[in-house]
């Protein structure tokens, strides 16, 4: 029973994890570029507005960096990059649809 | 053996992260959310300076200031699952914590925002505008209450390291749930607030 406590307080044994430390780091430096891009785009985003005066154009740029988010999310966060590529393709078809048809309706 | 260790690592590889009934969920939230937002650009459409008005009396600082918060909120719990991959439980817990605090300043932000329109006398009455603004906003904060009750259930369970490589499904099930929620946000914020 001691046994069994002391095991379930500390880390898993190598062997039990699926992760070497050289690919953890690689994720998270990935995830931590992708936060920082993510952050710099959410701002852009944000203020765009003063920069683009045509209602047309903000509206497309506004929803292109709406795809561009999108797709670092589901590549990077959501880890589909590396997932079926139906499911991939799925995700990113709606993070492209979407945006497109919101864009005809305010634009046409 | 070497052939079959290629395999099962090209196996690895190519699996979609969680459960297949958790990405079926997910792609079900995902359509709700499409025609809400499609209702809200067709609506925006017929009342054009309704909505001009409206989006004007909305605060776009609270608006980033969420976005940024879901973005920052969503990088954590990647890396609490990252953490989870190499077995450190511990660590996963802790990061879990810190993306449910930041997650929080969204809740606390966004309750604010509400308050402050209802002190203009503006509630989901007012107009069309404000109908869908309460309307998907509140939908999108249920939401965020129920990712925060998957993210502290997780949490509590790879504290007790019951995760490991074969058996990290849920943890990425509830992390791709917290991921969805953000995306949503990141159409939501443009839609909403910017455009």
């Amino acid at each position: 029973m001691a046994y069994g406590r002391y095991a379930l307080d500390n880390t898993l044994p190598a062997n039990l994890c699926d992760l070497t430390p050289m690919q953890t780091l690689y994720s998270n430096n990935k995830n931590t570029l992708s936060w920082l891009w993510l952050m710099i785009l959410t701002i852009i985003s944000s203020f765009i507005g003063l920069v683009i005066n045509n209602k047309a154009l903000l509206i497309g740029a506004v929803l292109f960096i709406v795809f561009l988010k999108g797709q670092q999310i589901i590549d990077t966060f959501m880890e589909l990059a590396q997932a079926p590529k139906f499911w991939r393709r799925l995700l990113l078809g709606y993070v492209t649809v979407l945006p497109i048809i919101i864009c005809l309706i305010y634009v046409l | 053996m070497n052939n079959s260790i290629v395999s099962e690592t090209a196996l690895e590889k190519h699996r979609l992260p969680g459960d297949l009934a958790m990405w079926f969920f997910i792609l079900a939230e995902l359509t709700v959310f499409a025609i809400l937002f499609i209702g809200f650009a067709v609506a925006e459409q017929l009342n054009a300076e309704m909505f001009i008005e409206g989006k004007a009396k909305l605060h776009q600082i609270a608006g980033l200031m969420n976005t940024l918060t879901l973005i920052t909120s969503s990088f954590f719990v990647a890396l609490a699952l990252n953490a989870m991959h190499t077995g450190d439980g511990k660590k996963s817990a802790k990061l879990l914590v810190v993306a449910k605090l930041v997650a929080s300043i969204y809740i606390v932000v966004k309750l604010w925002e509400y308050l402050s329109l209802f002190e203009q006398d503006i509630d989901i009455e007012t107009n069309t505008f404000f109908t869908l603004y309460f309307l998907i906003t509140f939908f999108h904060l249920m939401h965020i209450l129920l990712g925060m009750v998957i993210l502290t259930f997780i949490a509590v369970k790879a504290n007790k390291n019951e995760y490991n490589a074969s058996n990290i499904s849920g943890f990425e099930s509830g992390a791709s749930y917290w991921h969805m929620v953000d995306m949503l946000w990141i159409i939501l914020f443009p839609l909403i607030y910017v455009i």
